[in-house]
């Protein structure tokens, strides 16, 4: 009977130790984040910052065009080489008159003048949206920039890009968007 | 009769100052505590299996500061205000794994293995009293043997050191 | 450069000498031992000299690499820099994953010269020459990887003239505790495998008495006690470096030296059963197998990036290897304890749970079912990637929540174990033994009480606590006015002086986990700010420039008594920014000051926001930790003057016993 005991004891054992290689051997080190969010196809959240002339910026009342949000700081090296195809996306929106997209820069906990001085020499004269009570990122869920979202006329969430965007993925995925509505 | 008495007091007394203490209203919850309750049970989006309260992060500032609204405005639970971080920004910022479906399990093995642990215990020391009672002749035998062993060690029996 | 490569060369070379050592010589004991080739036998332990050699130079070599700064080596380009100060220069060796493991090689070697050293009157003995084989065996393993997949001397690419390199990590350059925690946590990990190989050696000649066991005691005990301290100073560091104002996280690389640390517990207390009853056999090897594996598999968990933590190092190439190696550990031990299986079988029985050998198994039941928690805690976001393919994070608030009734009761059996007797105890002797330690727990929780706890879970705590410690106090006590001061050493009483410490780190955990309070308080200057009962007032900024870091301070006037000055410091080199939180510490209270946020203030701000927590009895952790370490000291050393460690008491015994 005790004999019985120590083999099912060394088998439990077995099995366990077994288990546990079978999981270390499969599990992926890099599984790396999706851009899934709870918030796809739900109405973006009603939220405001603050405009660099100190004014209120409210997200609800972008509606009526195609709302592009790009979460950014100064400091933060993917945001600055991503920079110039925003700039690029910014001014083929605009040649499409009313239909384009408009794009804002939520800015993350970042210094104000760094900010204005990043865009006085990198371009780009679309509205800078300062996130100071970290409305936004909290509302979007915006753990780490650069990160991009894409609202529809209708103050509908319609995508999220978590890391670098090209000027390319976001004219033609919008375009796709805009074909679906 | 004076032990049973002592022991009376003893009692009386734990359980006196457990009741004074486990009852007591500490007043309603400090929010600075509170934020710090909550924020323990968030994990940091980005750094790698810290929890707000210890990561100093930017996000996890943001995340921080969500939980000061949600508790400066009042009349949600703690586990309401961690939901609302938890949709934006995705489960993963469950530092506690939730009770339903894959996660239940990191609740339930533990408790498994308790029950089985104790329940291992408990049939263990029966058997070995029944052996003891079917096989008197042999537990004298092993003490014995353990006896001779100790006085060839040191003829000292006492449990010191080695 | 020819000096420079010269370091490359004889570090490698070194490093091959341990490799072909250690190769050979298990190669060659094990042929000498199942050949049953007594002089071939006795030449097994030449080769720990040589393993020991190479290793020491490769240490040297590392060293005066570092020293020089000699980039045409890899990881000097990748942990150095000129202007990190001597001491942390010394410490970069463990800072990144090549040179933890050449640390790891480096005990290893040390520990197998030892066991060649200790057991040289006993050359012959297969035992003893087994044991060997394996320590050869895990020294080839790792020397294996040292020299491989995480060579610590890869030649680097080619650097431009006046390359400096970045340094240590910067929360691994600013606490002198760097120096001291790795080096001492790998004592203890790698200690235990001198115990694992004896019983792996016992397992093989099937003398699987108990003559392993004492001949291992104190080399268990030692290896416990390392890595009890060091765990400890982790905790320390943590505290003193991260800001967060925490001793234990519940990281996964902390996690990994508590395994180890739970399944060594519970060993040096059943080795104790096995000793006096000659019972457990199994469970005690494989709870030194257990030991011995769950440290690889902890260097496995935190070194191959398969969980995130703060701790790990960057993914390297050496995952396959610790895996495989933990596999062929753990196949090949069950292996072995099922061939010994009919020569394991136990001789007496536990006749009641209520004697000192039933305490002593109901307190490995739990040790093991904590160890079986905090690794399922560790590995479940891994299981639940495998199975669903989905991120999740398990953490601190899990562990705390399991380990607080795991806590509780392990606490109890420290109260209740002490007083029992070997084979059964009656409630009489039990209602008088445990009358004085109940008292005293009455006493602490009622003081606890009075003094403002609340919570049952922390009186709980308290209450136990002193009852454990009346009852640890109370063995000392009989114990001392027997024999004078030798009353105070040997396994029993040093054991007791062991956990009067965990008592203390118990209640001093309970009381700073629930009454700690912390506040976000912007501070003006020259403006007295009052919180908590404590008086904060901003002094002055201060920016102190070298060609290291960029430090600003805040000097804050605290109780109008002493200023203290948490910094933001920036380490130029990587451009890191980290916070250095500033502690006033009190025999009842610390106040924690740390500046909120990374945003560094500067020179002439008169507002700083200061993040300042007040936690209670966090010096009597370190105290805890001081008296566990004396402890272990003590009971180490033998309670009666005629039992000298020279005595061959424990020889005569396994002779008996074989």
């Amino acid at each position: 009977m005790r004999a019985g005991a120590a083999r099912l004891g060394a088998s439990l054992a077995a099995v366990l130790a077994v288990g546990l290689l079978i999981v270390l051997v499969r599990a992926d080190p890099d599984a790396g984040s999706t851009a899934q969010t709870t918030l796809l196809d739900q109405p973006a959240p009603a939220v405001t910052g603050t405009l660099e002339d100190g004014s209120t910026f409210e997200l609800s009342r972008r509606r009526g065009s195609w709302v592009v949000l790009n979460f950014f700081t100064s400091t933060c090296v993917p945001c600055q080489r991503e920079h110039p195809e925003l700039v690029a996306f910014d001014q083929e929106q605009a040649g499409l008159g009313s239909l384009g997209a408009e794009l804002h820069t939520i800015v993350q906990h970042d210094d104000r003048e760094a900010v204005e001085r990043f865009f006085a020499e990198n371009g780009g004269d679309w509205p800078v949206v300062f996130d100071d009570e970290f409305r936004f990122q909290n509302a979007f869920g915006v753990a780490q920039v650069p990160e991009t979202w894409i609202v529809d006329p209708t103050g509908t969430v319609r995508g999220r890009v978590i890391g670098e965007v090209t000027a390319e993925f976001l004219s033609t995925t919008i375009q796709r968007l805009r074909e679906a509505l | 009769m004076r032990r049973r008495l002592s022991w009376l007091a003893v009692l009386f007394v734990t359980v006196g100052a457990l009741a004074v203490g486990a009852s007591r209203d500490g007043g309603p919850l400090d929010p600075g505590d509170r934020i710090d309750a909550i924020s323990r049970r968030i994990a940091c989006p980005v750094c790698d299996g810290e929890s707000v309260y210890e990561s100093r992060n930017p996000a996890s500032e943001a995340i921080r500061s969500a939980v000061r609204e949600g508790v400066r405005a009042g009349g949600l639970t703690d586990d309401e205000v961690i939901a609302e971080v938890a949709d934006a920004y995705g489960a993963q910022v469950l530092l506690l794994p939730r009770a339903t479906g894959l996660d239940a399990l990191a609740w339930a093995l533990p408790v498994t293995a308790a029950v089985v642990a104790l329940a291992g215990l408990a049939s263990a020391f029966r058997r070995w009293r029944e052996a003891a009672v079917q096989s008197g002749e042999a537990t004298d035998d092993d003490r014995r043997l353990v006896e001779r062993l100790r006085a060839e060690r040191d003829g000292d029996g006492s449990g010191g050191s080695r | 450069m020819p000096a420079l490569s010269v370091n490359l060369a004889l570090g490698n070379a070194g490093l091959l000498i341990t490799l072909v050592a250690a190769a050979v010589g298990a190669a060659s004991g094990a042929v000498a031992l199942i050949g049953g080739n007594r002089r071939a036998i006795a030449q097994t332990h030449l080769f720990a000299w040589p393993a020991l050699l190479g290793t020491v130079l490769s240490v040297a070599m590392m060293q005066i690499a570092l020293a020089q700064r000699d980039y045409s080596i890899e990881f000097v380009q990748q942990v150095g820099s000129s202007t990190t100060p001597t001491l942390y220069n010394v410490a970069a060796m463990w800072s990144a994953l090549e040179g933890s493991i050449l640390l790891w090689v480096l005990v290893l070697v040390v520990f197998t010269a030892a066991v060649a050293l200790r057991f040289r009157s006993r050359r012959d003995d297969p035992l003893v020459a087994w044991a060997l084989v394996v320590m050869y065996v895990v020294t080839t393993f790792f020397a294996l990887i040292s020299f491989g997949p995480a060579s610590p001397f890869a030649a680097g690419s080619t650097v431009p003239v006046g390359f400096d390199g970045p340094g240590p990590n910067p929360l691994l350059q600013n606490h002198i505790l760097v120096l001291f925690h790795p080096p001492i946590l790998y004592l203890g990990y790698v200690g235990f495998t001198v115990p694992f190989a004896f019983a792996i050696a016992a397992l093989v000649t099937g003398r699987v008495g108990e003559g392993w066991l004492l001949e291992t005691r104190r080399w268990a005990l030692f290896s416990w006690g390392f890595l009890t301290i060091g765990i400890l100073l982790g905790g320390w560091w943590s505290y003193e470096v991260l800001g967060w104002s925490g001793v234990w996280a519940w990281d996964p690389v902390e996690n990994a030296s508590l395994l180890p640390w739970l399944t060594g517990t519970a060993y040096i207390h059943s080795v104790l059963v096995q000793q006096r009853r000659g019972m457990l056999r199994v469970w005690n090897l494989s709870l030194l197998v257990a030991t011995f594996s769950l440290t690889i598999l902890g260097t496995f968990l935190t070194r191959s990036g398969i969980i995130n933590s703060v701790h790990a190092f960057a993914a390297g190439e050496v995952d396959g290897y610790l895996l495989g190696f933990f596999a062929l550990v753990v196949i090949t031990s069950i292996l072995l304890i099922g061939w010994r299986g009919d020569r394991l079988r136990a001789p007496g029985s536990i006749d009641s749970p209520l004697s000192r050998e039933g305490a002593f198994l109901a307190n490995n039941v739990v040790f093991a079912l904590f160890a079986f928690i905090v690794l399922l805690g560790t590995v479940f976001p891994l299981i639940v990637e495998v199975v669903q393919n989905r991120q999740t994070v398990v953490g601190a608030p899990y562990f705390d929540r399991l380990s607080m009734p795991i806590g509780l009761v392990l606490l109890f059996l420290m109260a209740v174990a002490p007083v029992l007797p070997w084979r059964t105890a009656s409630t009489e002797l039990l209602s008088e033994r445990l009358l004085w330690p109940a008292w005293i727990g009455a006493a602490s929780l009622a003081s606890a009480v009075v003094l403002g706890a609340d919570g049952w879970a922390p009186l709980v705590a308290f209450g136990l606590g002193g009852f454990a410690a009346g009852a640890a106090l109370r063995q000392v006590a009989l114990s001392t006015r027997r024999h004078g001061w030798r009353g105070l050493v040997g396994r029993t009483n040093g054991g007791m002086v062991v956990h009067l410490g965990v008592i203390l780190i118990a209640v001093a955990l309970a009381a700073s986990n629930t009454h700690t309070h912390s506040a976000t308080i912007e501070l003006e200057r020259g403006r007295e700010v009052a919180w908590g009962g404590h008086t904060f007032e901003l002094v002055d900024v201060v920016r102190e420039v070298d060609e290291r870091t960029d430090v600003a301070r805040a000097d804050v006037l605290l109780d109008r008594s002493g200023v203290y000055g948490p910094a933001v410091t920036t380490y130029l080199q990587m451009g890191m920014t980290i916070g250095t939180p500033s502690v006033r510490t009190g025999f009842d209270k610390d106040v924690y000051l740390t500046i909120d946020g990374t945003n560094p203030p500067s020179v002439g701000d008169s507002t700083v926001v200061l993040r300042v927590f007040v936690k209670p009895m966090i010096l009597w952790l370190w105290i805890g930790g001081a008296l566990m370490a004396l402890g272990t000291v003590m009971s180490a050393i033998p309670s009666r003057l005629h039992r000298r460690p020279t005595d061959p008491t424990s020889v005569s015994l396994s002779g008996g016993a074989r």
